[in-house]
């Protein structure tokens, strides 16, 4: 049984309260807790796009696997040297198969997770899930995770079905297992996103932390559903929660704002979203539909304008 | 049935007889010691004794409807007695029978007695003359029991002979009554044997009509209750039900349901089923043999006389299952879910649970899940089971029943703890299962104490209920969050907003906030029945008698009393909905303005306190007891007009300038006391001056002006003191005002030379002490032995602050809020309530919403319907098989992302860009509608397709997964999901709207563009119908007419500033504007331009034409009046000064590019997405209305709907 800060921290981080996690005091360094804790927050940390905190956090000089994948991951994410990093994780892979290697079964995990993220990220979706997958019997719902959302990114979710079905066998009813099940029903829509809706309408009840990131996941979930007001509302509340905009949230409130039936100010909500978060996968997904749609419009020629010639 | 549910015990002698009240909650008992007990079984109290019977009473009986009670006894005598209150006492005594009374009853509506002996005669007797009327012999044993028919003129009896008789006594309301005495013979006239009924082995010991039907049950010493039917010639046997294993004493029908109850000398009490005569349930005591039984004629209840005492029981529980969800409580009658909506009272049976469990047991719990619209109940029957079903979503004739698709399984307790999960109690293994929908076990939990009971704990939590404490436990980490001691818990009710939980004990409440950290208890003597939440916060609750609320700190009081328990569900402003024994909805009006007073204050909200104030009669002691204990005495200062009570507020809470009105009201010296006190602990000291002199208080006066450092007022005080000539007084004066001759005065007058001299002296006042020593009689020499004190140094001292014109401020309190309301009266009664009573705007808010959401309902709605639906399935089963072959793992290939099955199942251009296929949407574009231009399109290209799909990240670092935003979110199928709308036809029209404003405003340009822009719009609408599609069209056309209109308008207004002298081109563009089809507003615009251009242009013939056409829009009477003067004027002069090209009798179409009329049969060529027409020549050309498309390319058209 973990104890309650890092059962704490864990749900933290699921529930994507990693600002919240990130300000948490590290426990003391000979403690149980200490690996996982600081694990979890430096996964926080870099979900936060905070990436220079890591260096400071993470000892420079650890012998830890787990703890050198998320520096790796650091990096790799910052983008310094993005290769070097990746050549890291992918040694570290190696190291864990060994016989010998000094390291927990959670840790091996954490590894796998680690580099499979990066490997996603990097678009190498086949290597990730011969990272993750290659031994399915592992009972490590966090690599579920991943694995699933590979799987959704190339629109398989089906395998993502399987392999949560799989998960579900073992694994008690964890909230990361319901956070999987939500996320397969957002792709899917399977019973118009009811299992999505619940589970973050649930979650937001929880007691224990409070997330901006539920709200902003609700609101998509109710965007799907069509909601579109209470979408934007539970937008604007994670924005006030969290203090400030950030690019999810903000695209998701641009696209509904493209949706209520007054549509004012979308064009100004999108310019400025679009100008602020150049690298955002919406704006970057736009800015090449805008190309295409020149180059393929230019493919029809317009006729001359009728004009009566006798005026 | 597993429990008999013991409402009520006594202990006492032997009971004999027993009687129920039929409306109060009591009962009378027959007692072998001689004495008939009338016991509140519901207060457990005992009422009243009567004691006139000498030796066993057998026999007691309530009236029906009158406060009458009779009672028979061994000493042979039938008793009635008044039953009133205030005239507790035996009225008469029937005198005649010959032997121990057996039974006793009254009739229903006759005024008869009816009695049996062991005399073996059955009497009856008029209350009214006294006088027995009728005997019925025939009995050849003592007669046991005696009763009425319950409609019928009928008695059934039962012998010690081994029959049971059935009387016809028909002929004794026919006919006057003898009322001779003593001629037995003329009674036989009026009564007959109808039936003797022979089966019964031994001596039988009652006998009893069924409330409704043609049926009798008996009970007998051969150990048997037999059930005989009866039919207008006959009766029969029926069958007997065997189980007692000694002599039957008594048996009953249910009233209600098709029970029999019985008892015996074998100490049981049976429960048998009439249609089957099987045994349902017994119920033994170890000592005590059953005399007698009795059952309510309305309620669910029994009493059983035996040999310690008597037990009040029910068979049932009668606390209805239900759970309430928004307005609408699921609730179980009959052994049926129904629903009640409070709001419409419309109750609905859903479900029947008819073969859940015993048919005799009603569920006991029940648990709603509104996202599966499915409950959870659970029963006690056999050792406790639950049953997971999902209600219907319409109920269409017969409702199904729970068994056809419902989960079952053991458990005592069970409840959902999530949307897709629930928790299920084990008591014996005391193991708590969590199981997902489809009845799998996800998670097992051991709780930390013995429980009895599970609740819903808030998010991912559990309340358990055990005998000495509450734990709210967490589910996913498996721990305690909290523990409350409280007596074992029955029920838990949460606040709407779930912030707050109510814990329901037999004694106590527990009002607890959600994670059990603070919370209050409320102490009951009464049994509690059940809770409800108000919106505002109060806990209402139910005994047995009363309604009751509670207020977050644990204050309580009652809001009115019940006659019968009722169990409640819902509290919505001043009505309560609750759900009576018979699980009937029903409501209870109350005024809640005592706790919402009380809640306004706790929360200090005293708008709404003020409101309240005003706008009830919230008076009494009640309520300024109420404020003064708690705190609140400056609000109780309005409510009071008692002085007194006025003045005693006011200085609990410092008003002091009511208090001093008061005081000066009042005007004795205690409350000027007080005043003084509470005036000097706030420092006014000028009321104190004023409370002083009211009391002549001197001294304290003197020292008042002392500290103030008045010494104008000291002097005054000296002055007052000469005059009251109380030498002491002056001193002290003298002393404060520093008055050092003033002191010597008083010193020499009261002969204390040697003080006086001393002052003199120390003060350097020589003259004085020698003048006091001369008097004294006495020289300098004569003391010397005085030593010298010095120069004395003592002063007033000096006024450093002026405080005699200061008062010491005081910090305006909280009452001044309610000052300046109630002072002036303004403030307004704004304050909205939380509570159902005024919320008529947001409601309207609500409406509003509900109508937009109706409208976007239907479009998935009309999907469904999709006729080759059924092929697309089964093409779609096929490739998931397939796909179930494949590994899982690093080999797996992609899939097929949504967009592209967007573009597969839609033939339309919008939900191609929605898909992001902008390729495929241009060509649908140029094939369907012709459109070669794209350029303009490209905002909509974008909005459309960045708003049909939203990102998001549900796992930490990883690439956000792209989700996409559908328009028939009920169809999850690939194979069928398409786009969300982006563009709806709704916003379309409204866009239309504001263009037509822009036409009524004279601003053409915006709306030329306004219109261009509607039409861009409406190449991106996918219609789902034909309806739609015929909508899609006329919004189509509508736009290009009003577009084709503007531009001519506009045209001419080009042409008569540009060309002036071309006036002939301008008529005809004002009379082409007219043949536009517009609305009758903006046609009327365009006729009376074009009537006014026409007129200015002297074409009279052609004005009044546009005139008439005009007045047959029936315009406003100040422009019919001048379309009257053109016609006027044409008729004057039908003549056109210029001729032009407007034939109106001939049908024609406005060439959109040049635009001249192309009349009937003159060719023309079209626009393929507007249709608007062309002259030829301009063939191939770039339409100039919508600068989208070709003019006369070929195209097909929007394709069909679907």
């Amino acid at each position: 049984m973990e104890s309650s800060t890092l059962y704490h921290a864990k749900q933290q981080f699921y529930l994507g309260a990693y600002k919240a996690l990130a300000d948490l005091p590290l426990p003391d360094a000979g403690s149980d807790d200490y690996v996982p804790i600081l694990v979890y927050q430096a996964r926080a940390h870099i979900a936060l796009e905070d990436n220079d905190a890591i260096s400071s956090l993470v000892p420079p000089d650890t012998e830890n696997l787990a703890l050198k994948a998320v520096t790796a991951l650091a990096r790799y994410v910052s983008a310094s040297d993005a290769d070097a990093a990746l050549e890291e994780l992918r040694d570290l892979c190696v190291e864990i198969e060994g016989e010998d290697v000094e390291a927990t079964e959670r840790e091996k995990g954490w590894v796998r997770v680690i580099a499979g993220t990066a490997f996603v990220r990097a678009g190498e979706i086949e290597e990730a899930m011969e990272t993750l997958g290659a031994e399915s019997s592992l009972q490590n719902l966090e690599v579920v995770a991943v694995l699933v959302q590979a799987y959704l990114s190339i629109h398989r979710p089906d395998l993502a079905r399987k392999e949560f079905d799989r998960a579900k066998a073992w694994a008690e009813d964890e909230i990361l297992l319901q956070l999987i099940e939500a996320s397969i029903g957002l792709v899917t829509g399977k019973d118009s996103y009811a299992d999505a809706q619940a589970f973050f309408t649930e979650q937001l009840g929880n007691p224990s932390l409070t997330s901006p990131h539920l709200l902003t996941s609700r609101g998509v979930t109710r965007l799907l559903r069509g909601d579109v007001i209470e979408a934007r509302s539970d937008f604007e509340e994670a924005i006030s929660q969290r203090g400030h905009e950030d690019a999810e949230t903000l695209a998701a409130t641009v696209v509904a704002a493209g949706l209520v039936p007054k549509r004012a100010d979308v064009e100004e909500v999108w310019s400025r979203f679009a100008s602020t978060y150049s690298q955002n996968p919406l704006v970057r997904d736009v800015r090449a539909r805008s190309e295409q749609f020149d180059e393929l419009a230019a493919k029809y020629t317009v006729p001359p304008l009728a004009i009566p010639a006798s005026a | 049935m597993s429990v008999m549910l013991t409402k009520f015990e006594s202990k006492s002698n032997r009971v004999k007889g027993l009687a129920f009240h039929p409306t109060q909650p009591l009962l009378a008992a027959s007692l072998h010691s001689g004495s008939v007990q009338l016991w509140n079984y519901r207060m457990g109290v005992l009422v009243d004794r009567f004691e006139e019977h000498e030796g066993p009473v057998r026999a007691v009986a309530i009236h029906p409807s009158r406060p009458l009670l009779a009672s028979g006894g061994d000493d042979y005598k039938v008793k009635v007695w008044d039953l009133r209150p205030q005239s507790r006492k035996c009225l008469f005594t029937l005198h005649g029978h010959l032997d121990y009374v057996r039974t006793v009853q009254f009739h229903y509506e006759m005024p008869w007695i009816l009695s049996c002996s062991d005399d073996q005669t059955i009497r009856i007797w008029n209350s009214t003359s006294r006088q027995c009327i009728a005997i019925l012999t025939g009995h050849s044993h003592y007669v046991m029991s005696a009763q009425f028919h319950p409609k019928d003129d009928l008695v059934v009896s039962a012998s010690m002979d081994q029959t049971v008789r059935v009387w016809d006594i028909s002929g004794l309301r026919k006919s006057t009554p003898n009322t001779a005495p003593g001629t037995f013979d003329t009674f036989d006239n009026f009564s007959t044997v109808k039936y003797v009924l022979e089966g019964h082995d031994r001596g039988v010991n009652f006998a009893q009509f069924h409330p409704t039907l043609p049926l009798i049950v008996s009970a007998a010493d051969d150990r048997q209750v037999k059930i005989w039917r009866m039919s207008e010639t006959k009766a029969w046997e029926v069958d007997a039900c065997r189980g007692h294993f000694n002599n039957v004493l008594s048996a009953v029908f249910h009233p209600k349901h098709e029970l029999i109850v019985s008892c015996g000398e074998d100490k049981t009490i049976r429960v048998w089923d009439l249609a089957k005569r099987t045994a349902v349930q017994t119920f033994r005591r170890e000592h005590d043999r059953f005399w007698v039984l009795a059952a309510h004629p309305e309620l669910n209840l029994f009493a059983a006389g035996h040999d310690s005492g008597l037990i009040v029981f029910k068979l049932e529980r009668e606390r209805p299952a239900f759970a309430l969800h928004g307005d609408t409580v699921y609730y179980v009658r009959d052994k049926y879910v129904r629903s009640y909506d409070i709001n419409s009272g419309s109750d609905i049976g859903l479900l029947s649970v008819r073969k859940f469990g015993s048919p005799y047991v009603p569920p006991r719990t029940l648990s709603f899940n509104p996202a599966e619209r499915s409950v959870l109940l659970t029963i006690s029957s056999d050792n406790g089971m639950y049953e997971l079903a999902t209600l219907p979503k319409d109920v269409v004739g017969e409702v199904k029943d729970s068994s056809a698709d419902g989960k079952r399984g053991a458990g005592q307790s069970a409840i959902f703890v999530a949307r897709n999960r629930f928790a299920v109690l084990n008591k014996t293994s005391q193991l708590i299962e969590v199981y997902d929908l489809t009845g799998s076990v996800v998670k097992s939990i051991k709780p930390p104490v013995q429980t009895n009971e599970i609740f819903y704990g808030g998010t991912a939590s559990l309340i358990l209920s055990s005998t000495s404490a509450v734990i709210l436990y967490d589910i996913q980490q498996q721990k305690t969050l909290a523990e409350l001691n409280s007596p074992p818990v029955k029920y838990v009710v949460w606040s709407a907003d779930s912030s707050q939980v109510a814990l329901l004990s037999k004694h106590t409440i527990t009002i607890a906030n959600k994670n059990l950290s603070q919370h209050t208890l409320i102490h009951e003597t009464i049994r509690i029945k059940s809770g409800a939440w108000d919106d505002a916060g109060v806990f209402v609750y139910s005994t047995l008698n009363h309604v009751k609320y509670c207020l977050p700190q644990g204050d309580h009081g009652v809001i009115c009393t019940l006659d019968n328990p009722v169990y409640l569900t819902r509290v919505k402003g001043k009505t309560i909905h609750c759900l009576d024994r018979s699980a009937r909805p029903r409501t209870i009006t109350i005024d809640p303005t005592e706790y919402r007073f009380k809640l306004a204050l706790i929360r200090n909200n005293y708008d709404e306190v003020l409101y309240l104030i005003r706008t009830s009669n919230l008076l009494g002691q009640s309520i300024i007891a109420y404020l003064q204990q708690k705190g609140f005495p400056e609000i109780a200062l309005h409510f009071v007009e008692d002085k007194n009570t006025r003045f005693d507020l006011a200085i609990e809470c410092g008003n002091l300038d009511v208090a001093m009105e008061m005081a000066r009201a009042i005007d004795r010296p205690e409350c000027w006391t007080r005043l003084a006190q509470q005036a000097l602990r706030q420092g006014n000291h000028k009321i104190v001056e004023k409370a002083y002199q009211q009391t002549k208080n001197f001294d304290k006066l003197s020292f008042l002006y002392l500290t103030t450092g008045s010494e104008s007022k000291l002097k005054k005080m000296q002055k007052i003191a000469d005059a009251r000539g109380d030498p002491m007084s002056r001193f002290h004066n003298a002393l404060y005002a520093g008055d050092i001759e003033g002191r010597i005065n008083v010193l020499r007058e009261v002969g204390m030379y040697p003080l006086a001299y001393l002052t003199a002296k120390t003060n350097g006042l020589e003259d004085i002490a020698t003048e006091i020593l001369e008097g004294a009689g006495l020289t300098e020499s004569d003391i010397d032995d005085v030593p010298d004190f010095g120069r004395s140094t003592l002063r007033g001292p000096p006024v450093v602050t002026d405080t005699t014109n200061l008062s010491w401020p005081s910090i305006p309190g909280g009452e001044s809020f309610f000052d300046r309301a109630l002072a002036n009266g303004n403030l307004e009664a704004t304050t909205e309530y939380v509570n159902g009573d005024t919320t008529a705007a947001a409601s309207a808010a609500l409406d509003e919403w509900a109508k937009d959401e109706e409208e976007q309902d239907l479009v998935p709605d009309e999907d469904g319907w999709d006729l080759d639906a059924g092929g697309e399935a089964r093409a779609e089963e096929e490739a998931e098989e397939v796909v179930e072959e494949e590994e899982l793992g690093a080999g797996a290939a992609p899939g097929i992302s949504e967009s592209e099955a967007w573009v597969r199942n839609s033939p339309f251009a919008g939900d191609h860009v929605a898909a992001g296929s902008f390729e495929t949407a241009m060509q649908l574009l140029n094939r369907q509608l012709g459109i070669v231009n794209f350029t303009q399109l490209k905002p909509l290209f974008e909005s459309v397709y960045r708003s049909s799909r939203v990102y998001l990240s549900p796992v930490a670092s990883l690439p956000p997964l792209e989700l996409h935003l559908r328009r028939n979110i009920s169809e999850s199928s690939l194979s069928r999901v398409l786009p969300v709308q982006v563009v709806t036809l709704r916003q379309t029209r409204q866009e239309l709207g504001d263009g037509f404003r822009l036409v009524s405003g004279n601003k053409l340009t915006e709306a030329r563009g306004v219109f261009r822009s509607v039409l861009q719009s409406l190449l991106f609408i996918a219609v789902t119908s034909n309806d739609e599609a015929k909508e899609w069209r006329d919004a189509v056309t509508l736009a290009r007419e009003y577009l084709l209109g503007v531009s001519i308008e506009l045209e001419r207004r080009r042409i008569a500033e540009a060309e002036p002298d071309n006036p002939k081109r301008i008529l005809e563009l004002a009379a082409y504007f007219t043949q536009c089809k517009l609305q009758p507003a903006h046609l009327q615009i365009a006729l009376r331009s074009a009537g006014q251009v026409f007129g200015k242009h002297s074409n009279f013939a052609g004005a009044a034409k546009f005139a008439r056409r005009l007045l047959e829009l029936n315009p406003d009477p100040r422009v019919a009046a001048q379309a009257r003067q053109r016609i006027a004027a044409g008729d004057r002069n039908p003549h056109d000064a210029i001729e032009v090209d407007y034939d109106e009798f001939t049908p024609f179409e406005v060439c959109a590019a040049s635009f001249v009329p192309i009349y009937r049969g003159q060719p023309a060529i079209r626009c393929p997405y507007t249709h608007a027409a062309f002259k030829p020549e301009f063939k191939g050309m770039l339409d100039p209305l919508t600068e989208l498309t070709e003019i006369g390319a070929v195209a097909s058209g929007l394709p069909a709907p679907r």
